[in-house]
């Protein structure tokens, strides 16, 4: 509980870097904020062009649509943990100079990200009009999913975050393991083209990035109700991993001004 | 924990490891996992330390004896390795200025990043911001985007902020040399009205007049221990006296080792430079001071080519003051100036030098000052 009360009491600080992360990113270029729309967007071009050739005849309908409902998210989750990972490291200067709760540069980290995902939706939406899809009522369950993926970014950045600090190596291995992941997740592709019985199949919709995904695209492309169960699932495993990340960030939290 | 108490400190100890040639790399660990050479750096030992509610408090100590440490822990930023701190009160430590500035953005944003690492709230900083602009004296530029603000300007800033803080504890670390003369007395008018408001403040500085000026307290630490406790006057007096002693120690080691030379200073306040004296005046008070850290060297007075004798010496609290760092324990208040009545009816009229020296004994000089004065009719 004192956790909370010490993050009510800073609630000013977790605003301003919030707004900081936001609007300071790209302070100074032509385009401003718009950049963090420009580049989900610009990388959708990229696959929408390429990604017909590669996989001819793979059909996806609506491929366009399945693209952006799986890289908004995507990049959600990549900017809040490669971002949350170094957020401390980074900040090494104030923290060996001021006291302040800890946790608000990681939660600051998941808050700007998820301010950018929802400002983003935004653009998903457009094109869901534009191409035809129209929006649902199924869209009540983007809150949630947005909370879930919050929690789990949360929970993971506080285990990397805090490590990092200890062990550098640990952002290059995450940039690896991102990279992976991408690939891991049907953000690109469809589930539908592997045969289910296939491991990869099986470790593919294990992962939790998944089911968060799939579940944004039943919201936003094939409007209907989500997995309930799996997402509940998920949402468990997020929980346990925020609950176990913030012990080892407690655990580590110490030594921060000392080791940077 | 006492109910009058702001700061309390039992019995704690901090240590830092300090690691020779660490093992950096994944190789470096695999190759020489053992042969790591760590050493234990006490800081602190075993510290005890009551700072009440609406007390002034200065550390003071030279460089190193741990005083920014203690200031750290209090703030809660490293964490004791025996013992505990405890403290009772909104807590803000100033140990750095600017925390959280983003050059991009207006000096108004800055307030708001600044003061929102203190703790303070939307509603807390909009109430101050008026205050704050305008003891920063920034005016006009305080819409500005701080990257084309002068390091001046950075700064009363950053101060204007962090002094406008409201907090119950007020940690603040030799940050008070800021900005021009103008400004500095201001920020020591400031710190006068906070602590005269009944907030509790622990200062470190070096600035031994401030301590005496502003603070009720005094706490010398000395090599990481807690040495005396008290009456600034009375605290710093002593502390003075170890400086001294230690520095007089480290110096003549020194110069036992040829690590430094032996050095003095002389000077002729009178006759000036150049300056042209009437014969008919009879005498001229010739005037001065010389100090030294050599126990060899003699001071002399030469005019032209002759020794003169009986130089009185006299008191000059005021070389003292200046000099009480560099050569501390090398000097006798009493005795750094000189004096000498110089009879003017057997010199002849012209050109003189006045010479004042340091003389080693193997007669080489190792001071000399001289001025050239005009005997006239």
């Amino acid at each position: 509980m004192q956790i909370i009360k010490n993050i009510c009491n800073y609630r000013e600080l977790l605003k301003s870097n919030v707004k900081k992360d936001i609007r300071g990113r790209y302070k100074g270029s032509f385009l401003g904020v718009l950049w963090s729309f420009i580049n989900p967007l610009l990388q959708v071009v990229v696959y929408w062009i390429v990604f017909p050739y590669l996989f001819r005849g793979a059909g996806i309908d609506n491929y366009l649509v399945y693209l952006i409902t799986g890289i908004i998210p995507w990049n959600f989750f990549l900017v809040v943990i490669t971002g949350g990972t170094t957020a401390i490291k980074g900040n090494a200067g104030i923290i060996k100079k001021v006291y302040f709760p800890r946790e608000i540069l990681l939660i600051s980290q998941v808050l700007s990200g998820l301010v950018n995902f929802l400002i983003s939706c935004v653009i998903i939406l457009i094109f869901c009009i534009g191409t035809g899809e129209g929006v649902s009522i199924y869209l009540a369950t983007l809150p949630l999913l947005a909370l879930i993926q919050a929690i789990l970014n949360l929970g993971l950045i506080f285990i990397l975050g805090a490590i990092n600090v200890y062990v550098q190596d640990i952002e290059h291995i995450v940039g690896f393991v991102l990279q992976m992941g991408f690939y891991a997740t049907p953000v690109i592709y469809s589930l539908n083209m592997l045969p289910t019985s296939s491991l990869l199949y099986k470790l593919i919709s294990l992962n939790p990035m998944t089911i968060i995904i799939n579940a944004y695209r039943d919201a936003f492309l094939y409007q209907c109700w989500p997995n309930f169960l799996s997402l509940f699932g998920v949402l468990v495993f997020s929980l346990l991993v925020l609950v176990i990340g913030y012990f080892i960030f407690r655990k580590l939290e110490k030594g921060f001004a000392e080791v940077l | 924990m006492n109910k009058e108490n702001a700061i309390e400190v039992r019995n704690m100890s901090k240590h830092f490891k300090v690691d020779y040639d660490k093992a950096h790399t994944l190789k470096e660990k695999l190759l020489f996992w053992n042969r790591g050479n760590t050493e234990v750096h006490e800081v602190l030992k075993d510290i005890n330390l009551d700072i009440k509610k609406g007390e002034t408090v200065a550390l003071i100590g030279t460089n190193g004896s741990g005083k920014s440490t203690l200031l750290k822990l209090m703030t809660k930023i490293i964490f004791p390795n025996k013992g505990s701190i405890k403290t009772d009160g909104k807590l803000t430590s100033l140990l750095e200025l600017g925390a959280g500035f983003h050059p991009d953005f207006t000096g108004r944003e800055n307030i708001y990043f600044n003061a929102s690492i203190f703790g303070l709230t939307r509603k807390q900083i909009e109430g101050r911001i008026k205050d704050i602009i305008e003891f920063s004296e920034l005016g006009e530029f305080i819409d500005n985007p701080i990257r084309t603000y002068s390091s001046g300007m950075y700064m009363r800033l950053a101060f204007s902020v962090a002094i406008n803080v409201d907090a119950d504890i007020l940690l603040i670390d030799e940050i008070l040399a800021v900005g021009d003369q103008h400004f500095q007395e201001k920020c020591y008018a400031k710190l006068e009205e906070l602590r005269d408001s009944g907030k509790t403040i622990v200062i470190v500085t070096h600035s031994l007049g401030v301590v005496k000026e502003l603070c009720h307290r005094a706490i010398w630490i000395y090599k990481g221990e807690f040495k005396l406790d008290g009456d600034p006057t009375y605290v710093i007096g002593e502390y003075l006296k170890q400086v001294a002693l230690d520095h007089k120690e480290q110096r003549i080691k020194n110069l036992q080792e040829g690590k430094q030379k032996e050095k003095g200073i002389t000077f002729i306040d009178m006759p000036k430079d150049f300056a042209s004296v009437k014969k008919s005046n009879h005498s001229m008070l010739c005037r001065g001071w010389a100090i030294t850290d050599s126990s060899s060297a003699s001071f002399k007075l030469v005019l032209d080519d002759t020794e003169l004798s009986k130089i009185k010496r006299v008191c000059r609290k005021d070389v003292y003051d200046v000099y009480y760092e560099d050569f501390a324990g090398f000097m006798d208040e009493n005795s750094i100036g000189w004096e000498y009545e110089l009879p003017l009816e057997q010199l002849e009229c012209g050109k003189h030098k006045l010479f004042a020296r340091y003389i080693l004994p193997n007669n080489e000089i190792l001071e000399e000052k001289e001025v050239t004065f005009e005997l006239t009719e």
